[in-house]
């Protein structure tokens, strides 16, 4: 039990620091980068949490986006701000980069032959399909709360 | 109204959703702040209609049209600006700004990026500690850090000389690959492969491809369509990089 939350604590720190990293590029402003990194570091560790627990990572992402979406929402409310502000930058640490970048390079690969290869061309499609359906739940995640509460009024007032 | 008020009017809306649209808020937003601003300045309605590049508005008061096109130019993402036009947007709703202070404070609007050195240590930091939940070891972060550290000051220089974001993205890759790779070359690590894959994470169009998908979500087809293709471009010119650097190293293939 102490293990489980020791390993999610230095999950959350370090899913933190890269959601203010990118906050950084994204020019939020520098009142709201600590919320940007409270946001990031629930989101991710609580998918650590659902993957420890034997939930597919799509599902897993799925939920931690929508909790995510829900936290942001909040602070959005409390500064008057658009909730993508902090969303975004919160999920970056769950993108699924390394299945993007192996799905194109196993494309560049194939490419590279002369003939087409099996075990190639099922890495493409198994990361591909990755890529697409875990970046499909996080952005119908994030887009969950308005989707489902804020249907006919605006979420900031 | 009068026409020429409307008209300035209306000007002052396409201006706050052409702003919108060029540091990259998603389309929904654009629409439903230009559509409030409007009405809280005293238009009847504000019709929107976004293409990949170019935007339409047309404001009806009193049974008068009038229509208007502004082309658009992508500027990166700036949160900043886009938070500030929603707070021009419910000032102006709450009555405590009318369109001439609505004009004096879109005409300030200037885009603030963080100091260089800062965002260059932050991002070196960021995709180090991707590496470490890869569970690389400490010389592979230490590797991602300088790698990606040196990519972003590469990024940056590139994009103040303003060259196409393709050429970029390629060029980035493919010097932060070269870097990242010498934990495999010189057998510096046991975990290169993990330096590899975190280092180039700074590059993933993240912001472009949620965009885009929510675009889609929530009904704005062919915006959301012209940012998946612009995502999945940017991301293969990047692979490009990655690849010819890991040819030259002798890595790959």
């Amino acid at each position: 039990m102490m293990e489980l939350l020791n390993m999610l604590l230095h999950d959350a720190f370090f899913s933190a620091i890269p959601a203010v990293g990118f906050a950084m590029v994204f020019n939020v402003p520098k009142r709201f980068l600590p919320y940007c990194a409270l946001a990031g570091a629930i989101g991710h560790s609580s998918r650590t949490l659902m993957l420890e627990f034997g939930l597919p990572i799509e599902w897993a992402t799925f939920v931690a986006a929508a909790l995510v979406g829900m936290i942001t929402i909040g602070f959005a409310r409390r500064h008057l701000a658009p909730p993508s502000m902090y969303a975004v930058a919160a999920i970056i640490p769950m993108i699924p980069g390394t299945y993007a970048f192996n799905t194109v390079i196993a494309l560049v690969q194939l490419t590279a032959q002369s003939q087409v290869s099996q075990e190639l061309t099922g890495q493409v499609i198994s990361n591909g399909l990755k890529t697409v359906f875990i970046l499909g739940a996080l952005a119908v995640g994030l887009a969950l709360p308005s989707l489902l509460y804020f249907r006919t009024r605006p979420v900031i007032r | 109204m009068y026409a020429d008020t409307q008209n300035d009017i209306t000007r002052q809306v396409v201006r706050a959703a052409q702003l919108l649209l060029a540091y990259g808020a998603e389309s929904d937003l654009v629409e439903e702040i230009s559509q409030r601003l409007g009405q809280a300045l005293g238009l009847a309605s504000v019709e929107l209609s976004i293409s990949s590049n170019s935007l339409v508005l047309t404001s009806l008061v009193h049974g008068r049209c009038i229509t208007t096109t502004r082309r658009i130019r992508e500027h990166g993402i700036n949160m900043t600006i886009v938070c500030e036009l929603q707070r021009i947007c419910l000032l102006a709703e709450k009555g405590l700004y009318g369109p001439n202070e609505v004009r004096k404070r879109l005409a300030r609007i200037e885009p603030k990026t963080y100091p260089p050195v800062l965002v260059v240590l932050m991002i070196g930091l960021s995709c180090a500690s991707f590496c470490h939940l890869f569970n690389g070891d400490l010389s592979a972060c230490v590797i991602t850090f300088f790698a990606s550290a040196v990519g972003m000051l590469v990024r940056l220089t590139i994009t103040k000389h303003h060259f196409n974001l393709l050429v970029n993205f390629a060029t980035t890759a493919f010097v932060i690959s070269m870097i990242a790779q010498t934990g495999y070359v010189f057998s510096l690590s046991e975990t290169p492969q993990s330096a590899m894959a975190a280092s180039v994470l700074m590059l993933v169009p993240g912001f472009p491809m949620i965009n885009a998908i929510s675009d889609m979500v929530k009904g704005h087809m062919n915006v959301g369509i012209s940012r998946w293709g612009h995502a999945t471009l940017l991301t293969v010119s990047s692979v490009i990089g990655i690849t010819i650097a890991m040819q030259l190293g002798g890595i790959f293939l």
